[in-house]
């Protein structure tokens, strides 16, 4: 069975391969990275160091935390340091658009700039098959001789806040911004510890001492202690009740926590022993086998298991920085069956300011076997009630999410505007209906035309807001293994619009969406619309409802059949979901891809000209998607009894949605109210027309329509309950 | 032997007290964490006072002590300073499992560290003109550890040596010997002592003295020309300055000095005596029915010797006052204060409430309680009798020598003669002293193997005494071990004392022969790792100074360690030449520590992290000499050398 899988999946990559031939192959997507590149002390036997430094004729071992190493030239007998290399994922994860970081190789010269930079690996769907990797080679290529401590940030350069701008990629805004929130990171983290930059020097808190002797309770729950748990499954072993480790730690400088945790001489002879601008803290391990000490520290004197973290800086501990740890004083502390005092001797460190206590573990990967570097951190902030002035007023940079909602506010405002707007409107469409008949539907298209026309120009190629069916594989999958708001909160506006959908869908049905706002849908019947009006209406057909009837559900098929993949391969969904013609039409554009790509669009768009929607009804993957949610929608559409007969709608239903019985499917319906503007239509709607060719003969007055979409009954009041049984 | 004064429990005094004991150790182990001692004070009234705060430790879980074995990476909870006898160094022992943890030459060579072999190691032990060493022997006996406010504070160590009367003091950061001092006319340096607070001021609340008895009368001067005159035989009593290690004064005495003892209040000093006779010989030692314990007014010494009233013997500028009874008969202005005690005692100690000190009687089967409240008194010309200063004399069994404290007001006494120690009641013996037959001061009796000399309990010399350890150094192992030919190891036992019965827990053969040793809290030492470069004038900062340095045949050699190598692959000299070779170790690993050893040359020394040692030699062999680490300290230890060639 798992043979039949993989060769299934080998021919459908090779197949998906095929069609993005000939030069579309990105090389560096999920490449495949020897696993000693993660762990062997000699890095650059592994990375491609010789790229960055093409001079280096040694490099040394990873050394530092987090790890770099450093590139060296022999000249005349001596060893001359180039620069440093470091590889992005030894500083940090930070995933990008994919969810996955994008592995780099960075180097910075002995002076700080970058020297080089290159992609490991990424597995950006964009980069595969949207832009080309070589527009990120581009951006990266944009760091060359730039100064590691500049504020080097994605989009124009503001000289008067000493910003210096990088050109972004259009279309992989967040596969930049997280390139280089990496960038910035590694190569700060390498200066920091090799001198380049200047360390921060934050100013030392002042304590208070409030003289109150805490218990271990009371320290815990006004987080003067806190606690850090790593499980088996975070760090690749099988479940269990037992945490992998947990470990609590404190900072011991504030006299009321160090007194409480180590009793009054023992902390007085602590602080003896420090020194102007040292920290204490300890740590006592209450479960789990895993040494928090291990033994790295025998070896380089470097405790390589716990480190702490305030901002950018990383403090490590040498075995001289360790002290023994004892006893708790404090009244009901847990038995431990491991415990340190770990000493900070640098004054960028402030105990006024957050800081973080990281176990860095490795992960190992059950399927490969592989190990990977993985950290898990703490938070640790003083209370108020122990600082003098309390907290200092910290000013946290944004996430990278909400700098791309900040910078895009108009835009954001304008889209949610148009959304609310366009169910505002079709909340109101009885009365556009209403004012609507069949020969003069313009009080309905008017807005709905409207709506097309912003979709395709505003939402689909200004704002690159097509909605994908790989963003409802991914929330799929982010509901079955980890959900990450920030994940989703990256792109605005696809954000914005999914809310819209979902709660369109589900009051409406999905023709809100598919018949209004899609931008591709808009374009292609407004392709149509355009063929039809200027002559080419001849040419214009429609499939027979049984062939209709058939294919509708290839759709469905094709959907089922992406999330199937998407369960095997992410990777390999995202190509399979080519089938929608949206990345080429507006994300990337049909000039920036290669012909097939094009060929595809055009012929779903060509076809479109001939027939109504064609990729909407039989293909889209995504409308099949929205469709079964349609079937619950609040409000359907509105139908008489005579409606099961009479099939003048039916008739004129482009989407053909509605059947022999008159019934509207939902799952199909495009909203485009053609058959509600007959329902109160009594010169186009059978009944309606019978019943007004009555009351005229009859001489009756022609009253308003209803909302059952008959006249108002003129009868007496007696007579309308015979009237309402009709 | 003596089973006979073992009296059933039940017979004891106060057997509430015990009963509420035994309640509440139960309750100790169930985790309810009471305060045993401290409750236990509540109960009883005559039990002193201040053994109240240092009894508060003993609320700790029983469960602590049940096991003295270390779990793999479980630490002690103890340091133990061990004396090492004959072998002439100070030992450091993990307690309560006993396990060996450094040993420190002082007084004699040891070819681990070099100590004697390095200059640095020859200047601290002592040399003659040609640059030997000056001995080459010692016998350490005693070691105590200094004080603050009553308890160790981790500064200093010192240790007597026997044999040619020297103090050797032990620096606890770096647990190194870094002085020694020669003590001037004196022979049979025995009991040492360091004083617990200045006795004028009081914000001397540290030691500042170390006092040092001694133990054989030698004539003063002793030159050769008066050994048949008896008169001149005399034995002092003597001070050392804490700090500069200089003897600051002596006082004559009358009869020798054996062990010694200080008050908490730093007022008084004392030796008990077991030669008052002047004796030559044991029958003439033994003669008198009682010795004594002899008392210093440390305050009126020192002003006797700022005053001038001194004198000096022989060579020595050391200021000697008079501390014999003949010259100390007024006690409103005498030095000194003798209070008897029956029949060539050993060992004076003082008990941890700070009230008494205790002399154990050797040839009498009795303890001498001394009251140090009277003996001030006497000073003070308030009580008429010194020996009515004896609170209580009471019979323990035969032979006793050393007493040990738990805080709790209980005294643990070796009997030698028995192979016993008895554990007795300090308060219930003064009352029993006083007339109360039916006070039971003895609580519990427990054999050990055997013949004890030494005892000591965890923080007894201190007013944190816990009462959790006995130790008790056993002179004859006999049968306790596997033998080993005729020369045995020491029995060096522990005991759990936390409860009302002792309970023997542990033998540990220890090599011969430690004497004294004192037990005390882990967390009252912050040793440290590595040492400071700056500390070593000759330190080599930089492995770029390294070379041969040559001025006509006196050689420099300058040599650095970093692991795996020295920073001279080879270095050449020339037959003749007298060499001094500097070395440093640059490592700043914790425990990386490297050797030196020159083949054919009897140099062998280690240096520690960021340490400098260096030797002086003769280069007196041509040829080629791998010089080579002899203390493992990397994956290419044995590939860390270096080429000493020596051309003829």
């Amino acid at each position: 069975m798992q043979t039949l899988l993989t060769v299934l999946r080998h021919c459908v990559v090779s197949a998906a391969l095929a069609l993005a031939a000939p030069a579309a192959l990105a090389n560096a997507y999920e490449a495949h990275l020897p696993a000693e590149i993660n762990t062997a002390p000699q890095l650059c036997d592994y990375a491609p160091c010789k790229d960055i430094f093409p001079n280096a004729t040694s490099f040394s071992e990873r050394k530092g935390r987090p790890f770099y190493v450093e590139a060296y030239a022999e000249a005349d007998g001596k060893r001359k340091l180039l620069g440093y290399v470091v590889l992005s994922t030894d500083v940090t994860d930070l995933p990008a658009y994919s969810g996955k970081p994008v592995i780099t190789l960075i180097g910075l010269d002995a002076e700080g700039r970058f020297a080089g930079v290159k992609i490991l690996k990424h597995s950006e769907p964009i980069l595969l098959l949207g832009i080309p990797e070589s527009a990120l080679i581009k951006f990266n290529d944009q760091y060359l001789g730039k100064f590691v401590g500049d504020n080097i940030q994605v989009g124009q350069s503001r000289p008067e806040e000493n910003i210096i701008g990088l050109d972004a990629i259009s279309g992989a805004t967040v596969t930049v911004i997280a390139q280089n929130q990496v960038m910035m990171t590694a190569g700060a983290a390498v200066g920091r510890q090799v001198g380049i930059l200047e360390p921060v020097v934050r100013e030392q808190a002042r304590f208070i001492e409030r003289k109150h002797a805490p218990d271990w309770n009371a320290l815990v729950e006004e987080g003067s202690i806190k606690r850090l748990v790593v499980t088996p499954e975070q760090v690749g072993l099988p479940r269990g009740s037992e945490p992998f480790i947990e470990l609590w730690f404190g900072y011991l400088n504030q006299p009321d926590i160090g007194k409480a945790v180590l009793g009054a001489s023992a902390w007085s002879n602590l602080m003896g022993r420090l020194k102007e601008g040292e920290h204490a803290l300890f740590v006592v391990r209450t479960a789990g086998k895993e040494s928090f000490k291990g033994s790295g520290f025998v070896r380089g004197g470097i405790y390589d298991r716990v480190q702490v973290r305030q901002d950018m800086d990383a403090f490590t501990f040498r075995d001289l920085d360790y002290y023994n740890l004892y006893s708790v004083a404090a009244p009901g502390a847990p038995a431990f069956s491991e415990s340190g005092i770990f000493i900070i001797r640098s004054d960028s460190f402030s105990g006024a300011y957050p800081w973080k206590f990281v176990f860095l573990g490795n992960r190992v990967d059950r399927a490969t076997g592989t190990r990977s570097f993985a950290n898990f951190d703490a938070d640790y902030w003083l209370q108020d009630t122990y600082l003098e002035g309390g907290r200092p007023h910290i000013v946290v940079p944004d996430a990278p999410w909400l700098r791309v909602w900040k910078t895009r506010a108009v835009e954001i405002g304008l889209f949610v505007a148009l959304l609310i707007a366009v169910a505002a409107v079709y909340a109101n469409r009885d009365r556009l209906t209403r004012a609507s008949t069949r020969k003069n539907k313009w009080p309905v298209n008017a807005f709905k035309y409207t709506g097309w026309i912003i979709s395709i120009g505003f939402v689909g190629f200004h704002l690159l807001a097509q909605p994908s069916i790989t963003q409802v594989l991914t929330w799929f999958h982010a509901l079955l293994f980890q959900w990450t708001w920030e994940l989703f909160l990256t792109d605005p506006f696809i954000f914005l619009f999914w809310i819209f959908i979902i709660v369109t869908v589900f009051l409406w049905g999905r023709g809100l969406f598919c018949g209004w706002m899609c931008p591709f849908g808009s374009a292609s019947e407004l392709l149509y619309k355009i063929a039809g009006s200027i002559g080419l209406k001849r040419f214009q057909f429609k499939l027979s409802q049984r062939a209709h009837d058939r294919l509708k559900w290839l759709k469905y098929w094709v959907f089922f059949g992406l999330l199937a993949v998407s369960v095997f391969s992410m990777g390999l969904a995202e190509v399979l979901a080519e089938v929608e013609p949206f990345k080429t039409t507006f994300l990337v554009g049909v000039l920036n891809r290669n012909w097939p790509y094009g060929l595809f669009v055009a012929v779903l768009l060509g076809l479109s000209i001939f027939t109504e929607r064609p990729f909407c009804k039989y293909l889209c993957p995504l409308g099949a998607a929205l469709a079964m949610p349609s079937t619950f929608r609040w409000f359907g559409l509105r139908r008489k009894q005579e409606c099961s007969t009479c099939h003048a709608c039916a008739v004129g239903c482009g989407s053909l949605a509605i059947d022999k019985h008159g019934r509207i499917d939902h799952r199909e319906c495009m909203l485009c109210l053609d058959c509600m503007v007959l329902y109160t239509d009594d010169r186009a709607c059978p009944p309606l027309v019978k019943e007004r060719k009555q009351r005229e003969k009859a001489g009756l007055a022609l009253t308003p329509i209803g909302e059952d979409g008959y006249y108002i009954p003129i009868k007496p009041v007696p007579a309308r309950a015979a009237g309402s049984t009709r | 032997m003596s089973q006979d004064l073992t009296k059933p429990l039940d017979a004891q005094p106060d057997p509430g007290r015990r009963k509420f004991l035994n309640t509440a150790a139960l309750v100790g182990l169930s985790g309810a964490g009471l305060s045993v001692g401290l409750s236990a004070c509540k109960q009883d009234a005559p039990a002193p006072k201040a053994a109240a705060p240092a009894a508060a430790p003993a609320a700790a879980p029983v469960a602590e002590h049940a096991n003295i074995h270390m779990k793999p990476g479980e630490l002690d909870t103890y340091y133990g300073f061990w004396s090492g006898g004959h072998t002439g160094d100070f030992r450091v022992l993990g307690m309560p499992s006993g396990r060996e943890l450094h040993r420190v030459p002082c007084f004699v060579p040891d070819a681990l560290v070099g100590w004697g072999v390095t200059n640095e190691s020859k200047a601290v032990m002592g040399t003659k003109p040609n640059g030997e060493l000056q001995f080459t022997v010692g016998d350490t006996h005693h070691t105590h550890a200094s004080y603050k406010d009553g308890n160790y504070d981790g500064r200093y160590a010192w240790i007597n040596e026997k044999i040619n009367a020297r103090i050797a003091r032990i620096r606890l950061d770096y647990f190194v010997c870094d002085k020694i001092t020669k003590l001037p006319n004196v022979q049979g340096f025995h009991g040492i002592f360091p004083d617990k607070r200045d006795p004028v001021d009081p914000a001397i609340n540290y030691t500042t003295r170390v006092f040092c008895g001694a133990e054989f009368h030698i004539p003063l001067p002793n030159n050769g020309t008066n050994a048949d005159s008896m008169d001149a035989y005399r034995s002092l009593f003597s001070c050392v300055d804490a700090e500069t290690m200089e003897v600051r004064w002596q006082v004559l005495i009358d009869g020798n000095c054996d062990l010694v003892a200080t008050s908490y209040d730093g007022k008084l000093a004392a030796t008990n005596q077991y030669n008052v006779e002047n004796g030559m010989t044991y029958e003439n030692m033994m003669s008198a029915e009682r010795d004594a314990c002899l008392f210093f007014n440390i305050a009126r010494i020192e002003q006797a010797v700022k005053d001038g009233k001194f004198k000096t013997y022989g060579t020595s500028k050391v200021p000697v006052v008079d501390g014999t009874r003949a010259s100390n008969t007024d006690p409103k202005t005498a030095l000194t204060c003798t209070v008897t005690v029956p029949k060539n005692p050993h060992g004076v100690n003082a008990s941890p409430d700070a009230k008494y000190f205790i002399c154990a009687g050797k040839l009498s089967p009795t303890a001498t309680v001394i009251e140090l409240q009277k003996v001030l008194d006497w000073f003070d010309g308030k009580l008429a009798d010194a020996d009515k200063a004896i609170a209580a004399e009471v019979e323990l069994g035969l032979g006793p020598l050393h007493t040990a404290f738990d805080g709790r007001g209980n005294a643990y006494t070796t009997l030698f003669l028995d192979s016993q120690i008895v554990k007795w009641n300090v308060a219930a013996a003064i009352k029993f002293h006083a007339g109360d037959a039916n006070s039971q001061y003895v609580v519990d009796r427990l054999d050990v193997h055997y013949q004890p000399g030494h005892i000591n309990a965890s923080q007894s010399e201190t007013i944190a005494a816990d009462g959790k350890w006995l130790a008790v150094g056993c002179k004859f192992s006999k049968d306790r071990f596997l033998p080993i030919g005729p020369m045995h190891p020491e029995n060096e036992q522990l005991v759990d004392i936390s409860g009302d019965k002792m309970v023997h827990v542990a033998d540990h053969p220890i090599r011969p022969e430690p004497h004294d040793f004192i037990i005390f809290k882990r967390d009252l030492l912050n040793p440290k790792k590595i040492y400071n470069l700056d500390d070593f004038p000759l330190a080599i900062k930089d492995p770029a100074q390294s070379g041969v340095f040559r001025e006509g045949n006196k050689v420099t050699v300058k040599i650095t360690s970093q692991a795996p190598a020295f920073s001279l692959r080879e270095f050449k000299l020339k037959v003749g030449d007298e060499v001094t070779l500097i070395l440093t170790n640059l490592d700043k690993i914790e425990d990386l520590t490297h050797g030196f050893a020159i083949p054919e040359y009897n140099v062998n020394f280690i240096v520690s992290p960021q340490e400098t040692a260096s030797v002086s030699f003769k280069a007196d062999k041509p040829g080629v000499f791998w010089c080579y680490c002899t203390h493992f300290c990397h994956a290419l230890h044995l590939e860390m050398r270096s080429r000493m060639i020596v051309e003829a």
